[in-house]
């Protein structure tokens, strides 16, 4: 069982020429730097300030740049100006928000949204709690805690059932805890070890899974709440191929089969169970908090792999191991002591989370342009070379279309306004409710699937081409977008108004010809023209991804 | 393994609705250049051949369809009849196709390596091809990539589903985002399917002239996957909007709607039939729930005339409307089912010896194919793999499945099982 996972502790390796005590963003690039120079890669220049502009605000804000921020980015002068916009935005609630965002569309696949775990998530990133403690949160939730409960929603959301004939998908969430918090899918490992994955047995998924099996979901409480039953023996099971009986009991992910302690009867509870109260008790040996402390141990070398990797994806587009869920020795990571690195530091730090997004972000791997070279075809994708054309959620696009259309400054708040603020604005205005419902329905995945790549559909198409309310956002009404360059006379500070509002980037003079011919062909009505003109480049490709 | 207490089923089932479900462009980063052999598209482009693929989800018993051993250990309740085939008997389940078997082809030696839903379905859609280490495309991207959308405009390959409607690039694999399916959900038009009036037909042509311009601009110098999944999108879009009638109930005759059936596999075979008649290319009709390990005969009583019904009303609409000699016409699942009957009067999966069946375009009608033994666990004539029927189905489409190749960027990819071939008998 253990020795399977020692190749994952291999000790951490430093290229020779990047002392250990550089930040880590240069050590990062030196990783990038020597497996492309080993592979004959040549690796991308940094990307103009335009495009680092909006990147790292869809990254750290949630929202692409108003026209007066990226303004002041470009006119900035000073040598550290990236470092020094990566660290305002880090310290802004902005990012609290995004990556409470984020989280949740990573942890919950849309299934669903709870008031008390949008709570939990945004309290969390609001103090930057470390990740091993909010993965705790989740296995373990502690109902006594307000701040805390709602995590008992990752678990109370999947042991739902999904009519009158079907099961509750017990496995579905012991599959997703080993997806999301290890890295490991285990699903085929259920009724015997996987046939292709040699680290995957049966043993791991039913001994995690059993974990589950004794959870039951508290009916006495109005917040998400879960119970644990008395767990006194191992697991009986047998592969369906080898009819062996087996036995197991708990065990965590990346770590080791827990013992199961029991004690005299009548003493197994450390709060005995009231049957006329409903109340179900609280053991005193309690396999959650052995799976939560087991998962979060400092040696865990899965448990940190797969979050280094998983925010190495939200960030560079690619995870370092693809898929994110299937970490294995067969499966090595792209850059192995990169992601070595990234896990061991990432513990060492107590999981700061914002720490490691700082690192990635200040890398020139992360800066990099999306532009290829000319001649060149386009590098492969797990090099870096190159930055990638990512996937932006629902959420990304819904604030970055309130901000590039001037809408928030029709309802009285600044396009740069924090997300408070701009929720109250949401929750005061039906229109605005009714869009971001549309915007998720357009954007976001079917329940259960994982929004990973840029994935274009025709229902988003036909959303940006005909839903009224978002037209409406194009048409002039007092203090928006098409309101305020309809009032411009000037027709080429105009255009750049116009292409520094959607795009965050001055126009070209291909683009400024092309807005110029195709304003003088609507002469008639220049309102609309521009309105046209927005439309397109809001459902451009450009405006569309993250590149 | 379907015995097993703790294989719980709906593990399966997630794992299959991921895998239809999920649309991504990432397939689309394989590139476009899989380009058809040039003078095997121009050929190709020519013909006006169509597929309806009805597709049984599950597995449909072939003890209770295609392949009855009544009165034997595994026989199960029903009786077999006779068809319009002297000597052929089906299931009782099926009088109405009972009439039409001269104009089938039948296969019942289908011997196939996968017992799992989650990845004997797309193993069976992907007609099983040997593993290069590529995801090779579902047979209907694969035939859109072959003979490409008609002069319609519209998707060549669309699904019509029970549930939720939505594009499926996955099922493009290796060929890329754009030949996945496009699916059509409960008969339902795509929200916002109609344009408003406040825009004009040279205003919405303006704006979308801007739009490629500037997508265009932007995906010159950088890697052209998500702007062509982008663009296509938009196309598709536009080219569906031309069709609206075709999800409006009102534009459907009440005597078509009674003869089709008046339920899912019945509309959706309808308007199957109708989306064949607006020029899409691959239409795949899917009908849920046939994995019947428990109550199997009652399940297939209530199930299995509905395929009766909606399938002889289909021949019938083809054959009046002189299209099944354009259009081939598969009826199949991703196995069939156990002989054996389990605790729970259910049939588990069976791969060993099952049945499908075929009619139209370039196939013999009149035809049955092998013969399984005695009590229908295994076949007494010569086995035949999906990889079999894929060299039948596209040779009968026209292709020659045995040297045309797809690429796959620089890769050359046989279109189906390089050690297989086509069933001679099946072919007309």
């Amino acid at each position: 069982m253990d020795t399977r996972w020692l190749m994952f502790a291999a000790p951490l390796a430093i290229c020779s020429f990047v002392s250990a005590d550089e930040p880590l963003h240069r050590r990062i690039d030196a990783q990038i730097q020597s497996t492309a120079d080993a592979q004959g890669i040549k690796l991308q220049p940094p990307a103009g300030d335009a495009e680092f502009v909006r990147r790292v605000y869809l990254d750290l804000a949630g929202r692409i740049p108003t026209a007066d921020e990226v303004r002041l980015f470009l006119a900035d002068e000073s040598p550290g100006k990236r470092t020094t916009l990566v660290d305002q935005l880090l310290a802004k609630p902005g990012f609290a928000r995004r990556m409470a965002d984020q989280f949740h569309v990573m942890l919950m696949e849309r299934r669903g949204e709870h008031e008390e775990w949008t709570r939990f998530l945004r309290s969390a990133f609001g103090r930057n709690a470390p990740w091993d403690e909010i993965a705790t949160a989740i296995i373990q939730p502690d109902a006594e805690d307000e701040h805390l409960r709602g995590a008992a929603y990752f678990m109370t959301a999947r042991l739902v059932s999904e009519g009158a004939m079907a099961d509750v998908d017990v496995p579905g969430l012991t599959r997703d805890v080993g997806r999301l918090l290890a890295g490991v899918d285990l699903q085929c490992a259920q009724c015997h070890d996987h046939l292709d994955i040699e680290d995957y047995t049966q043993q791991d998924f039913q001994g995690l899974h059993m974990v589950f099996e004794n959870v039951q979901v508290r009916r006495d409480t109005k917040f998400p709440a879960v119970s644990e039953k008395l767990m006194t023996e191992k697991k009986q099971y047998m592969s369906v191929f080898i009819q062996k009986p087996e036995e197991t009991g708990p065990v965590v992910p990346g770590g080791r089969e827990v013992e199961i302690v029991t004690f005299e009867k009548d003493r197994e509870y450390a709060t005995p169970p009231d049957k006329k109260k409903r109340i179900a008790g609280v053991p005193k040996f309690s396999p959650q908090r052995e799976l939560a402390a087991g998962l979060t141990a400092k040696d865990n070398r899965l448990f940190a792999k797969n979050i280094a990797n998983r925010m190495w994806f939200a960030m560079l587009g690619r995870g370092l191991v693809e898929p994110l869920d299937l970490q294995h020795a067969e499966n090595p990571a792209s850059h192995p002591e990169l992601l070595s690195m990234l896990a061991s530091e990432l513990a060492a730090r107590d999981y700061d989370l914002r720490w490691l997004v700082r690192q990635l972000a200040l890398s020139e791997t992360y800066q990099r342009t999306s532009l290829l070279a000319d001649s060149e075809a386009a590098p492969p994708s797990d090099s870096f070379a190159v930055a990638a054309q990512r996937r932006l959620s629902a959420e990304q696009l819904f604030r970055s279309v309130l901000s590039a259309t001037g809408e928030l400054s029709r309802h009285g708040v600044a396009l740069d306004a924090p997300p408070d603020s701009v929720d109250a604005a949401i929750s005061k205005s039906d229109e605005l409710k009714k869009l971001q419902a549309s915007f998720k329905k357009a954007y976001a995945n079917p329940p259960k699937e994982p929004e990973l790549e840029f994935a274009p559909t025709v229902e988003a198409a036909l959303f940006v081409m005909h839903d009224e309310a978002l037209l409406k956002l194009l048409t002039p009404r007092e203090g928006n977008l098409i309101d305020r360059l309809g009032k411009m006379e000037d027709q080429d500070a105009m255009i750049d108004e116009l292409f520094l509002s959607v795009l965050s980037r001055p126009p070209t003079a291909e683009d400024r010809q092309d807005a110029a011919a195709f304003l003088a062909n609507h002469a008639g009505e220049r309102d609309a023209a521009i309105a046209q003109l927005a439309w397109a480049l809001l459902a451009s490709t450009e405006f569309c991804v993250n590149h | 393994m379907p015995n097993n207490p703790l294989c719980n089923p709906a593990e399966h089932t997630l794992s299959r609705r991921r895998m239809l479900g999920a649309a991504t462009a990432g397939a689309a980063g394989l590139g476009l250049g899989a380009i058809f052999q040039p003078a095997v598209a121009e050929e190709l482009s020519r013909n006006d051949r169509q597929v309806l693929l009805m597709w049984l989800d599950g597995g449909m018993s072939q003890l209770e369809s295609w392949d009855p051993k009544p009165n034997t250990r595994f026989g199960g309740p029903y009786r077999s009849i006779g068809t319009s085939l002297t000597g052929v008997r089906i299931s009782e389940l099926m009088p109405r196709m009972a009439r039409q078997m001269h104009r089938l082809a039948v296969v019942r030696t289908m011997k196939t390596e996968d017992p799992n839903h989650s990845s004997g379905v797309p193993k069976i859609l992907r007609g099983h091809p040997k593993d290069r280490g590529v995801t090779y495309p579902y047979m209907g991207s694969a035939v859109a990539k072959m003979l490409g959308p008609t002069a319609s405009g519209l998707p060549p390959y669309v699904w019509v589903k029970p549930g939720n409607g939505g594009f499926i690039s996955k099922h493009a694999g290796f060929l890329g985002a754009k030949y996945g399916a496009f699916a059509i959900g409960s008969g339902k038009p795509p929200t916002n399917l109609v344009r408003p009036n406040s825009i004009s037909d040279s205003d919405d042509a303006a704006r979308q002239e801007l739009r490629e311009r500037f997508n265009r601009r932007f995906a010159a110098r950088r890697h052209p996957g998500p702007s062509e999944a982008n663009s296509y999108v938009y196309d598709v879009a536009q080219a569906l909007m031309k069709h609206e009638d075709l999800f409006d109930a009102e534009t459907l005759s009440a005597k078509d709607r009674e003869r089709y059936g008046d339920h899912d596999l019945g509309r959706n075979t309808l308007l199957g039939r109708r989306l064949l008649e607006a020029g899409v290319r691959f239409v795949h009709v899917q009908s849920y729930g046939w994995d019947t390990h428990g109550d199997n005969f009652n399940a297939h009583a209530s199930r299995v005339p509905k395929v009766d019904q909606a399938l002889s009303a289909l021949l019938d609409d083809l054959n009046q409307r002189g299209m099944i000699d354009n259009v081939l016409v598969i009826v199949m699942a991703e196995f069939g089912r156990t002989p054996r009957i389990n605790g729970c009067v259910g049939r588990d999966h069976w791969p060993n010896a099952w049945s499908l069946a075929m009619a139209g375009c370039g196939i013999e009608p009149g035809v049955v194919v092998g013969e399984t033994i005695a009590d229908g666990t295994d076949v007494a004539t010569e086995p035949y793999d999906i990889g079999h029927m894929f060299h039948t189905w596209y040779q009968a489409l026209g292709i020659d499945s045995s040297h045309h190749e797809f690429t796959n960027g620089t890769q050359p990819l046989p279109v189906a099982h390089d050690d297989m071939h086509a069933v001679k008998e099946l072919l007309s």
